[in-house]
């Protein structure tokens, strides 16, 4: 899954750290789901979208290997 | 993340506070095998003896509850340690949790096995006896470790 919360973070100029208070989670999380590490739950992914006023779709995106696992 | 099978975070300092003690006790009477006669009273005992035949149920019998007190402290203090929550819990220490879990279990079934095959007599009623206590002990260590590493994380953060 690919997600553009970095390029939305520096549109908005917040950092890690904010945005994770803002959704209430850790800055690592942030950071971890940021890098592709970490596939966050559904809940989170609306929070982060809410953030950023866009919808889930428009931050998240499928990758041909999520087909696979 | 809400979650309704963990403890709240102030119980875990009470954890450590009955699981230094308690292992510290422990670790001095394996090597010193002590006998503290204030120890020695009259117990309750749903079973005792030989489990199938020649036991005794329901009966009470003089006892020396050291090692009673030594196993109650090892176990409620690593229970509370392990599971009550981080001070910031959220769902990405929930998913290092289960997978600290996970990792501890096949470690600890692991080394039983091996104990089965390989140990014998009053020494796998030993090995028996530290499997009371390592399942959770494993957790301990895998979750801290990999906390440890998940709060120590390399930041791309500009």
């Amino acid at each position: 899954m690919k997600n553009s919360i970095k390029v939305e973070r520096a549109k908005k100029n917040i950092t890690q750290a904010k945005l994770a208070e803002l959704v209430n989670v850790s800055r690592q999380t942030i950071n971890a789901i940021e890098l592709g590490k970490y596939n966050l739950s559904t809940i989170l992914a609306l929070k982060i979208a809410h953030v950023f006023n866009q919808s889930v779709n428009y931050i998240f995106e499928l990758e041909e290997s999520d087909w696979k696992s | 993340m809400k979650t309704n099978y963990l403890l709240p975070n102030r119980l875990k300092k009470i954890g450590w506070i009955l699981f230094i003690p308690g292992i510290i006790i422990g670790i001095l009477s394996l090597i010193y095998h002590p006998e503290i006669s204030f120890f020695d009273i009259k117990v309750f005992a749903i079973a005792e003896d030989g489990i199938f035949k020649d036991a005794n149920f329901f009966s009470t019998s003089k006892n020396n509850i050291m090692d009673e007190i030594i196993c109650i402290l090892l176990i409620i203090g690593a229970l509370l340690i392990a599971f009550s929550k981080e001070k910031f819990e959220d769902e990405f220490i929930s998913k290092i949790r289960l997978e600290s879990l996970v990792w501890a279990t096949y470690i600890n079934y692991a080394i039983l096995i091996l104990a089965i095959i390989f140990v014998y007599d009053i020494a796998f009623f030993w090995a028996l006896v530290f499997n009371m206590f390592t399942l959770l002990f494993f957790f301990l260590i895998r979750f801290n470790w990999a906390l440890y590493k998940f709060k120590n994380q390399i930041s791309d953060e500009e």
